[in-house]
């Protein structure tokens, strides 16, 4: 017999101190290690630490930067934890996952967690892997059984995914346009974006060319050159920091049962096409939270196309499954909606950094310094990608931490 | 462009097609249906993996029309079809239909197998309501 009891979440007990970021382009011209040590440089010098203090390193495992090759250009004094979580899109929440657990466990003091890449210039990840493949598949990839239908890209895989969420529930393509339409103007606020400069009306949407229907040009995300990183310390640390304090409140990972294996297109072979993974996530998070959807104030959704955005706000109980399309519609995830949300612009609209950009965002809410500032926002839902598996996260000011 | 049909866990697909048949693993030890296709039964754990032909039939899960060329072996409009297998419903197969489709949600389908082709074809049942080449934005559900 075991008398061993699993450990409480470290609600709290961590912090994002420092956010950095590249600028973020369609050619940036460097390697994708440079503008990682930009970001990464950034977020170090808005936490107020030298990097040479670095003591971890989280990365995606699509990086082509390692940790060691990050530790290099921050000429750190000594690395002495680092770690890979996989999944893309889903690895952001994760990543700040792993930095927390490692600090909680005394692997580490000060962590870096990050993603760079050449999205535009280099790999491009909408065009599909197949590209100039002669023959695909094979090794465990299951992409035999897809890829040979001219089944290629994951905006097509969605635009599949919302067609059936349409079938199920009536959902109208006006909802679509609703959440491109908000994020665009958040953007329009938001300097540093892509888009900052160029506004969207729903004329614009509706004339966008036709990519995968129902899915138009105006519902696919960019396609960005950068970098974003996020220094994770202990609460205590970060409460010594410049900046008003954004606690680590929970982080959260799923694969359900059921999931299925591969890279991608498996997803189309489950059960349900319209409930994902994160709907796992969500009763994780909101447990180890100790919240639930009525305790978030502000939203960062990710956004690769905007039907994500649409089944994440079911699967996060924001409106019951099915009924995404009319929350949306009344405005909810405007500025002055029940929930605003990508409030820097998102994936859709700000750029394309597979959502490391949403927590970066999170923590200016919390702060108080968005663009486009939701007043009092004390706790930030921030979600990273799906269909595979998925991650998500809950910021919060730190006031409800615990004295231990 | 081809697919792969030596792997091991999905050869068994690929060498019924060659035989008109469509395929479906299945788990020789607790009969579970194994789709996507893995060489260890996930619900037993056993390596007894026993491919079966199952009726070439199905109907219609949800589609897209791709309208934007993404590879040059696949030339814009087409679309691809998700199929749930009439006879094994928890399984579904990708397929292709040529041109633009207005398609039904839950319509029945058909397989085919072509001697220039590795890959098991979908059609609808119905082709004759088929009109392969609608004027773009008249395909239905376009209103998004």
């Amino acid at each position: 017999m075991t008398n061993w009891t699993a450990p409480t979440y470290p609600r709290d007990q961590c912090a994002i101190a420092g956010i950095g970021a590249s600028d973020f382009s369609r050619a940036s011209g460097r390697s994708v290690l440079t503008l990682a040590g930009q970001a990464a440089r950034a977020a170090l010098e808005d936490a107020g630490i030298a990097p040479s203090a670095v003591d971890g390193i989280v990365r995606c495992e699509n990086d082509s930067v390692a940790h060691n090759d990050l530790a290099h250009v921050l000429d750190v004094d000594e690395l002495t934890y680092w770690g890979s979580v996989p999944g893309g899109g889903a690895a952001p929440a994760a990543m700040i996952g792993q930095a927390v657990a490692a600090i909680a466990a005394g692997l580490a003091r000060t962590v870096v967690v990050f993603r760079s890449l050449n999205g535009r210039s280099g790999e491009r990840y909408g065009r599909g892997v197949a590209h100039g493949a002669e023959e695909v598949g094979g090794n465990g990839s299951l992409d035999e059984l897809f890829m040979p239908y001219g089944l290629l890209t994951p905006g097509q895989m969605w635009a599949m995914m919302f067609r059936r969420h349409q079938t199920e529930f009536g959902t109208s393509g006006d909802a679509l346009a609703a959440i491109a339409l908000a994020f665009r103007a958040r953007a329009n606020a938001n300097p540093a974006a892509q888009m900052a400069d160029r506004t969207m009306t729903r004329d614009d949407y509706d004339d966008a060319p036709m990519i995968s229907t129902p899915l138009r040009r105006s519902d696919f995300c960019l396609e960005t050159d950068g970098a974003c990183a996020l220094v994770v310390t202990a609460t205590d640390v970060a409460r010594d920091g410049p900046h008003p304090l954004c606690t680590i409140r929970a982080v959260a990972q799923s694969a359900p049962r059921g999931m299925n294996p591969a890279v991608m297109f498996p997803a189309l072979l489950r059960t349900s096409l319209t409930t994902q993974p994160s709907a796992g996530v969500a009763r994780a998070l909101y447990r180890r939270a100790g919240l639930g959807p009525g305790d978030i104030d502000v939203a960062q959704f990710y956004d690769c196309f905007t039907p994500t955005v649409l089944m994440q706000v079911e699967d996060y109980g924001f409106c019951a499954k099915g009924e995404g399309g009319p929350f949306i519609e009344e405005g909810s995830l405007d500025l002055d909606g029940v929930l605003p949300s990508n409030t820097a612009g998102g994936n859709l609209s700000e750029g394309y950094i597979h959502g490391m950009t949403h927590i970066a965002e999170g923590v200016r809410q919390i702060r108080g310094t968005s663009t486009s500032q939701v007043a009092g926002a004390s706790t930030c839902l921030v979600t990273s990608g799906l269909p595979i598996v998925s991650s998500a996260l809950v910021l919060t000011d730190g006031s409800e931490v615990v004295s231990t | 462009m081809r697919p792969v049909t030596d792997d091991v866990d999905t050869e068994g697909f690929f060498s019924l097609a060659a035989d008109g048949k469509l395929g479906v693993a299945t788990c020789g030890a607790c009969r579970a249906v194994l789709h996507p296709p893995t060489g260890i039964c996930p619900a037993c754990g056993a390596v007894d993996v026993v491919w079966r032909a199952v009726a070439p039939t199905g109907s219609l899960v949800t589609w897209t029309v791709v309208e934007r060329q993404v590879n040059e072996a696949f030339p814009t409009p087409y679309t691809v079809v998700l199929v749930a297998l009439d006879e094994v419903p928890e399984a579904c197969l990708v397929g292709q239909l040529p041109g633009r489709h207005e398609l039904v949600p839950g319509e029945p389908m058909v397989a085919h197998f072509d001697d220039d082709s590795v890959l098991p074809q979908w059609r609808r049942v119905d082709d004759r309501a088929a009109s392969p080449h609608p004027p773009a934005g008249q395909t239905q559900g376009d209103g998004a």
